[in-house]
């Protein structure tokens, strides 16, 4: 890169006339170009996601008190009150969708990677579920609301909780598709060679051998139905009170909750969704990490 | 095999000797194999004396593993693969469609190239077949479990860590734990498929021991891509050439007086 | 052969004990088990759809064509039509892919060529972690934090800057400068975009063999050349499905919009101004919505996923498999 040196240019005899330090020149300003707005690009990103803790960290821990994991919900304009009822309600649907999900997911990715594999029903169930998997969930929302606050005639905690299985489910699939593609085949071979039913083989052995990856999968999914808030709109919808057991009417919710407090006119309801909003995102952020950790792991076995 | 000499020779080299009189407990009748539309083995036919140990040698590809994969049927978990012909076994044909696989399974065991221990503990690994086909109280099961280990001459090793899992042991130990496992189940044949392939010189040494010691007990078919290792443990031995049977006979025979040119070139190492 | 010693392969043997095979119904059960949770993954979508085709077909029936090229909006009258809600959602996920590619490719170019060993893993992780933030946090970020710093420091000065200019004065002029608005939303949307993308186009270009990004080093190739000439080439296939599975978030992305979008049934031409989306409008107003304007809101539905379903096919037939992490 030092030929551009006008002494000792001359002195080489193929040495490429003026023109080319030119176009040397030329790409090394493209490089450092790139090299400049490839690192500006990375920055952004490292600063939007630390700038959104921050806020979420400064505005969340004002309206961090004890009360608000005891008390429920307050009314339009009036003082104290904690987010009790959200919390309780969003730990119910949530595990009412991993509950429904879980089963349906882990037995569809099953089916894929096991009794499917080539077939064309299992190439057309795959792709149909990664189309699940990024479809937008306000349409999940409107299918549920359809199928059961229609005809049930009430929002309910069940549709809520249905709702969010229909969205927790194609990730149960695809990471248990994933991870079971992963045990070796030798392994079924050596089930089957002691005469082990299919059925028995699964369970037994090629669950076993993926189970960390089917539980990161599982993890996975909860951290994304957590934080969900488009489908329970018009599902779960929202309540600021405590529930009835059967789950009917509306449930309160942390991601309902949220927004509807955060968008409200009253400074003691947004600082509750302030501190609802902190709660949800330390705990999705801390679950995806240990999806993270437990799938890599996994994979390197 | 009607030449008697041929048996005075094998008895020669004492534990080679091969019985020929032995009754037959696999016969292989013009068996023939597909991969799709692949013709994988080329009408076969073949004989598995019982209670002798049998090696398929052959370079690799020459069909040696698909045959063994068809005894248990194995490859059935492979819809594109596909076996016409005759296996009999116990009086029916192995190959019928109406066959129980399972139960056909459990009756012959079959041992890996790469040791596959579930993931589960030691005991479970060796109980794992048990369960299946006998319900077994837990002392007879532990009773089970320990014969089929010290069959496996693991027990020594493992008998401290029986809730340890079984991916803990080293490779040989792991392969030892496959032969408890097959073995617990008491079946009538265990096929080896190439079960040294992956493992150091002691412990294919300890696995071949085992293989001479299972042979009081049980009919062993073993794959090996190792002429030295088919003539120290076999009685017969069957060569393998490009998806077809040279050559069979008693392995004295067929590594010291081969019939066929292609036997000879390969055990002499001409090719392969 | 001797016909005495073939009797223990040819006759049934004794000795023989008969097995009786495990597992039996429960085995048939099992995979019908998971044969029907497959089909029911099939269910769902075809249940989505049908749901919300069911649900907007009198808005259909009753708008004809004209629903989707009318702008109309009006509760009282009962008048609907989706064109503001269609280019308020085309707007938006345009602006996002137009922010957030070439975002995501400088993420991806950086993590694979120019971070430092000790630094990819946790500079790898930040950037996967903004996929798990949830959209509201967004919306709230987007709202409270972004709109009034891009209300002071861009919208503003940039009015003030291009106001009477000939068609800039028009793109770029706020009449509210209050930081909303569809720039506002598709910038928030890039941002949402940029893990997804990002980290596809770094396992696209992980998978590109070494020795085809040393041989050109070798030659003498700069970095630019190396991912403009080389990588980019190798992988573009993969990169556009991944820009169409971002495109496929941000046209249905609802929340984080609803936040900064403004919500405005009005058609503008400035990217300032506010706007609505089909998923924000359906987000607003479904809970309140009766009759007409509640088959309204499905048909914009309807519209959402047949276009959606569309981009997603795109992206999954260019992208072998999506990642979930």
């Amino acid at each position: 890169m030092d030929s551009a040196n006008p002494l000792t240019a001359p002195t080489v005899r193929e040495a490429a006339p003026i023109s080319a330090s030119r176009v040397r020149s030329g790409r090394r300003v493209a490089d450092k170009i790139l090299v400049v707005a490839s690192t500006v690009a990375t920055l952004i990103g490292i600063v939007v996601l630390g700038s959104i803790l921050l806020m979420l960290i400064v505005e969340g821990v004002k309206g961090f008190s004890p009360l608000l994991f005891t008390e429920p919900t307050p009314g339009p304009g009036s003082e104290g009150g904690g987010i009790a009822n959200a919390i309780l309600g969003s730990l119910v649907l949530t595990f009412i969708g991993i509950v429904i999900a879980t089963p349906i997911g882990v037995l569809a990715g099953t089916y894929l990677a096991e009794y499917g594999r080539a077939s064309k029903l299992a190439d057309l169930i795959r792709f149909l579920n990664d189309i699940l998997l990024s479809a937008p969930s306000i349409l999940i929302g409107l299918f549920v609301y359809t199928l059961m606050v229609r005809t049930m005639g009430s929002y309910s905690g069940w549709a809520g909780g249905v709702a969010l299985a229909i969205i927790a489910t194609p990730v149960i699939v695809r990471t248990t598709e994933d991870m079971l593609r992963l045990v070796p085949s030798t392994l079924r071979e050596a089930g089957a060679a002691l005469g082990a039913p299919p059925s028995i083989v699964i369970k037994a052995i090629t669950w076993r051998a993926a189970s960390a990856g089917i539980v990161t999968g599982i993890i996975l999914a909860l951290a994304r139905i957590a934080g969900e808030t488009a489908p329970l709109l018009f599902t779960a919808l929202n309540n600021n009170s405590w529930f009835s057991p059967n789950l009917m009417g509306g449930i309160p919710n942390l991601p309902v909750m949220i927004y509807q407090f955060a968008l409200s006119p009253y400074p003691n309801w947004q600082q509750l969704a302030w501190a609802g909003a902190l709660l949800i995102t330390i705990t999705i952020l801390a679950l995806s990490i240990v999806a993270r950790f437990v799938i890599k792991s996994e994979r390197a076995r | 095999m009607n030449a008697p000499t041929e048996i005075t020779q094998a008895q020669l080299t004492g534990r080679h000797q091969a019985d020929e009189n032995a009754p037959i407990r696999i016969a292989v009748k013009d068996l023939n194999f597909y991969y799709g539309s692949f013709h994988g083995l080329k009408s076969v036919n073949l004989n598995f004396h019982d209670r002798q140990v049998t090696a398929l040698i052959g370079p690799s590809g020459c069909g040696k593993s698909t045959l063994l994969r068809t005894f248990n049927r194995i490859y059935s978990l492979y819809p594109e693969q596909r076996a016409e012909g005759q296996i009999m076994l116990d009086g029916r044909n192995i190959l019928d469609p109406r066959i129980d696989l399972n139960e056909l399974r459990s009756k012959i065991g079959m041992v890996f190239q790469k040791p596959t221990p579930f993931p589960m503990s030691i005991y479970d690994n060796v109980a794992f077949g048990l369960r299946l086909y006998e319900r077994l109280s837990k002392a007879d099961l532990d009773i089970r479990v320990e014969e089929s280990l010290r069959k496996a001459a693991l027990w020594d090793e493992a008998k401290d860590k029986l809730k340890q899992s079984g991916m803990g042991l080293s490779g040989g130990q792991q392969q030892r734990l496959c032969i408890a496992r097959t073995v617990a189940q008491r079946p009538e044949v265990i096929l080896f498929d190439e079960p040294t392939s992956a493992l150091d010189p002691i412990s294919t040494g300890r696995i071949e021991e085992l293989i001479e010691q299972l042979r009081s007990e049980f009919t062993i078919v073993i794959v090996t891509h190792n002429m030295q290792q088919a003539a120290r443990i076999s009685q017969f031995t069957a060569f393998m050439y490009l998806d077809e049977l040279v050559e069979f006979g008693p392995t004295t025979r067929i590594f010291m007086n081969p019939e066929k040119r292609q036997t000879q070139d390969y055990i002499t190492g001409r090719f392969g | 052969m001797a016909a005495l010693t073939e009797q223990i392969a040819l006759a049934r043997s004794a000795d023989a004990p008969a097995r009786k095979t495990p597992g039996g119904i429960g085995d048939s059960l099992f995979r019908l088990a998971s044969y029907g949770s497959a089909l029911l993954v099939l269910l769902f979508l075809v249940g989505i759809l049908g749901s919300i085709a069911y649900g907007g077909w009198p808005a259909f029936r009753e708008f004809g064509p004209g629903f989707i090229t009318s702008s109309a909006w009006n509760i009282g009258q009962e008048q609907y039509g989706a064109f503001v809600a269609i280019i308020g959602t085309i707007a938006s996920a345009f602006l996002a892919l137009l922010i957030g590619v070439p975002l995501s490719l400088g993420i991806a170019v950086y993590l694979t060529q120019l971070c430092p060993g000790w630094a990819r893993k946790p500079v790898s992780m930040t950037i996967e972690l903004l996929a798990s933030v949830p959209s509201i946090i967004y919306g709230m970020w987007g709202l409270f934090i972004f709109a009034p710093l891009f209300a002071s420091y861009v919208q503003i000065p940039v009015s003030s800057l291009v106001e009477g200019m000939p068609i800039v004065g028009t793109l770029f002029y706020a009449r509210v400068p209050s930081g909303v608005g569809i720039l506002t939303a598709g910038i928030i949307l890039a941002i949402m975009i940029v893990p997804f993308v990002a980290s596809i186009t770094r396992d696209m270009l992980d998978q590109i063999p070494t020795v085809l990004r040393e041989s050109a080093y070798g030659i003498g190739c700069t970095t630019w050349e190396v991912v403009r000439h080389v990588l980019v080439p190798q992988a573009s296939v993969s990169i556009i499905g991944a820009i169409m599975l971002g495109l496929g978030r941000a046209l249905g992305e609802t929340m984080a919009v609803t936040f900064v979008i403004g919500n405005a049934n009005r058609l503008s031409a400035s990217v300032f101004d506010p706007g609505s989306t089909i998923a924000s409008r359906i987000a607003n107003e479904f809970n309140e919505a009766d009759g007409m304007q509640l088959h309204a809101l499905m048909a914009l539905g309807c519209i959402l996923f047949v276009v959606t379903f569309i981009v997603l096919i795109i992206a999954r037939l260019l992208v072998r498999r999506v990642k979930v992490a």
